[in-house]
């Protein structure tokens, strides 16, 4: 054989050594996780309560989700959460019974609360009775924002210490998702729910250890957690830093180990230059930016004027602009391919906002002279939002971008503390809003901000058509037929301004690389925080 | 002071029980009604002013809506941190700004008098959250570490304890240390010109003598009144250095509170700083006749 011959085979027998040893290194097992080490956080603030069920803050569920189980979840390990990343907690099973009328959970039986007393179906009945704020309920929440999630709940019954019945007055699919909500915890009867202000009594991973007011909160590891093996952390402490240069110190200087809720994108940056080994995870956040249109004040009782104002709105310049980079666009539901149920690209391209800034800025003229506004009767708008720095500046971006269109806008900042109640008594001509969705779901989205007379339906939008699509949609038992339905709603809703969405902001994880199996979800920020699965390689 | 603390909070729009359904996203009327009455807020203000003074008198300082804990639970811890800075600081300021003042003064138009008040000058013009700030991200940049950013008790770890106050302490304490120093300048310029030190210096006392005896003891009135002032201010006025270090003090927690309207913590809390300044202005005035027995005799 000549040299010349040799060549090929050699060349081959090298490329398979190469080959193999890429294999081989792939193949390692994974590091097998190690017990022990306190992880330390700073979350986006101090939580108002550990008590998810009354709040509506990524604070509280973040903090006290470690304290809690639900009857189901999302697996922490999936980042898309869906139907089918459900996985069981408090439930060992359940079933949908009579045609999707009644909802049965099999309960775990080697369950306890922290405080020692057995979990049993009479705390699950507990919690949604009291959450659905039912008549023979045995607690009352001070303030229960999720009341509408539940309004399909017929009755609650607990037939035997580990069997629950939700009774359903129509089939609801979203109901298994909305009870997998870090939102949606179960409670024990034996503590009043007024205890959870300060302190956390619950079934999880982690039990509270101490909270300091406006300062930290820290939880140790639950010995006899019901899932063998967890936690792999010995503690959790939150550490509530407020100035953002000093939380990216502190993560820089390795003080903690994860933050970054409520960063933009120049913080991220910012802590990234100090220190190149940190993780940055992003994610869409399941909050939206909106124009709040006042459906019940003239002008905007009028269908052009509230066109004009979609059409004024230039998306891609909301996105560079306010937004810095970090948003997708999108319509009601979070886009896709973080969410679920976003409407296709393409559609997204055919909303009002979307198209060529300079056109839809010319149509906008058009369509306001048409409605009787123009250079010598200008449309005088104000635009309300609240007075912190994320809403300011999109808000002050609107309005710019109304005057481009001949609007004499102005903008008006409200305090936090009388924001929701100006937006319920209909207070304002439009409003910049920032609207969080606690699960990728369109009857927690549709019911909640679109359904006519719905509390949180500030724009009073009110359409008996869409109503009734909604209605329908929520019943739908197949995922494709819902899909559409959820697409034909999505798509009317913006055409016909109801809520104009600017875009979806992005959010971020921040971590070392020592913090393993943070899984940092594509479409809800409120359901990953269980941290049972979470370990640190140091 | 007290009718002021009282309803001067209550002038801001909105109450605790708004900002709760804001932060819930909607509003409930009887939901609202009802959390109103079980926290009291329902009540005229006057009755509720009355109830907290009669909760005053007997040492219940009331329950903060926000937490629904004791209000003295809540503010108890948040004192020592406050005072102590400001004490460090106040210390700090003394040390550096009372020397340097005197130098500058009995060196005055010299190279050194001139150096002292350019970093007086800079003391005056930085704010001490920005210095503060530069402190932190200089010590991240070249050294990858800060100090600790959860407070450590004393009790557990002194050393630890002081490394934690000292950079904020020197912070807040540069920019008094400039206040006194320029103070304690201009008073020695004063004094150093007057008779009874020209006669000591003709006495042939020694320069220590003269300067830190004879005329820092006549000029260090109005720079007493200053520090007295700044202490006072300090309790008060630290938020943002207590933010950027992460302090859990007084003027902190007060914004917060009054983010959220609530009024127990506000109201004890400012009651406490109002109490510190008279305080503090009692002692300022009881040093003076310490310190200059004229204001003794001529009372």
């Amino acid at each position: 054989m000549t040299r010349r011959h040799l060549v090929g085979p050699l060349v081959l027998t090298s490329f398979l050594v190469l080959v193999l040893i890429g294999i081989s290194a792939h193949a390692q097992p994974a590091k097998a996780p190690k017990y022990g080490g306190v992880l330390v956080g700073s979350p986006l603030s101090a939580p108002p309560s550990l008590s998810p069920h009354e709040e509506a803050t990524i604070s509280t569920v973040q903090q006290a989700s470690a304290c809690f189980n639900n009857l189901v979840y999302f697996d922490p390990a999936k980042r898309q959460e869906s139907a089918e990343t459900l996985v069981p907690e408090l439930a060992e099973k359940w079933s949908w019974q009579d045609n999707h009328r009644n909802l049965v959970f099999f309960l775990r039986k080697d369950v306890k609360w922290h405080d020692g007393k057995p979990f049993t179906s009479k705390d699950v009945k507990y919690t949604f009775d009291m959450v659905r704020g039912a008549k023979d309920a045995k607690g009352k929440l001070r303030v229960n924002p999720r009341k509408l999630w539940y309004a399909n709940i017929e009755a609650i019954e607990a037939p035997d210490p580990h069997t629950v019945v939700f009774r359903l007055n129509r089939p609801q699919p979203s109901l298994l998702l909305m009870l997998a909500a870090g939102y949606s915890p179960v409670m024990p009867e034996h503590v009043p729910v007024t205890e959870f202000k300060n302190k956390c009594v619950g079934t999880g991973p982690f039990k509270f250890k101490e909270h300091r007011p406006g300062e930290s909160v820290e939880f140790v590891k639950n010995p006899d957690y019901f899932v063998k093996g967890r936690p792999y952390l010995d503690g959790i402490k939150w550490v509530i830093i407020k100035d953002r240069s000093t939380q990216i110190a502190a993560l820089q200087s390795g003080q903690l180990d994860v933050t970054g809720i409520g960063w933009n994108a120049a913080n991220v940056e910012t802590a990234k230059k100090g220190n190149a080994r940190l993780v940055v995870m992003e994610a869409d956040s399941g909050v939206n930016d909106n124009l709040l249109i006042n459906f019940k004040r003239a002008p905007f009782t009028d269908a052009r004027v509230r066109r004009a104002l979609n059409l004024a709105l230039d998306r891609k310049a909301y996105v560079v602009g306010p937004r810095q980079g970090a948003a997708t666009f999108g319509g009601a539901m979070l886009p896709r391919p973080s969410g679920v149920w976003g409407l296709s690209d393409a559609e997204v391209k055919k909303l009002p906002g979307m198209g060529d800034a300079a056109k839809q800025k010319v149509e906008a003229k058009k369509v306001l002279a048409e409605a009787g506004f123009g250079p010598g009767k200008p449309l005088k708008v104000t635009v309300s939002t609240r007075a912190l720095a994320i809403y300011v500046d999109t808000a002050s971006w609107v309005v710019d971008q109304l005057r481009q269109v001949g609007i004499d806008a102005t903008l008006e900042q409200i305090e936090t503390g009388v924001w929701h109640p100006k937006m319920t008594r209909r207070d304002f001509d439009v409003a910049l809003n920032l609207t969080g969705i606690g699960i990728d779901e369109p009857d927690a989205n549709f019911l909640e901000n679109f359904r006519c007379g719905s509390p949180r339906n500030y724009s009073d939008y009110c359409s008996e058509d869409i109503d009734r699509l909604i209605a329908e949609q929520s019943q739908i038992l197949d995922r494709a037929k819902r899909l559409k339905l959820v697409h034909e709603i999505d798509r009317r809703l913006q055409a016909d301004g109801a809520r104009p969405i600017l875009g979806w902001g992005k959010q971020y994880a921040l971590l070392w690389p020592h913090v393993k199996n943070w899984v940092q979800h594509t479409n809800s920020i409120y359901n990953q925080s269980r941290m049972q699965e979470v370990w640190l390689d140091k | 002071m007290s009718v002021v603390i009282f309803f001067l909070m209550r002038l801001a729009p909105g109450d605790i029980v708004d900002i709760l359904f804001a932060a819930a996203g909607y509003v409930n009327e009887s939901d609202k009604q009802f959390l109103m009455k079980e926290l009291g807020i329902d009540k005229p203000i006057w009755a509720q002013y009355i109830d907290w003074l009669r909760g005053l008198a007997v040492g219940d300082f009331g329950k903060s809506y926000r937490y629904d804990q004791s209000a003295w639970e809540i503010i108890r811890p948040l004192i020592p941190v406050t005072v102590e800075l400001a004490a460090l600081a106040t210390i700090f300021s003394i040390v550096l700004g009372v020397p340097a003042g005197v130098l500058s003064a009995v060196r005055q138009d010299t190279t050194l008098d001139y150096v002292l008040r350019l970093v007086s000058l800079a003391g005056l013009s930085l704010p001490s959250f920005w210095l503060g700030m530069v402190i932190i991200l200089g010590l991240v940049a070249w050294f990858g570490w800060i100090p600790e950013m959860t407070y450590i008790s004393p009790r557990e770890n002194l050393p630890g304890h002081l490394v934690q106050f000292l950079l904020p302490a020197a912070a807040v304490g540069y920019r008094s240390s400039a206040l006194l120093m320029r103070i304690t300048r201009s008073a020695m310029l004063e004094v150093l010109r007057e008779d009874y030190v020209r006669t000591a210096w003709a006495k042939g006392q020694g320069s220590r003598a003269v300067v830190w005896r004879h005329a820092l003891k006549n000029a260090i009135l109005p720079v007493v009144t200053v520090i007295g002032i700044e202490f006072a201010f300090l309790i008060g006025g630290l938020v943002v250095t207590e933010t950027v270090f992460n302090l859990p003090g007084v003027a902190r927690f007060l914004v917060e509170a009054i983010l959220w309207r609530d009024y127990p913590i506000v109201q004890n809390l400012v009651l406490f700083i109002a109490v510190v300044v008279v305080l503090s202005n009692l002692i300022v005035d009881m040093l003076y006749g310490w310190l200059d027995p004229r204001v003794r005799y001529s009372s």
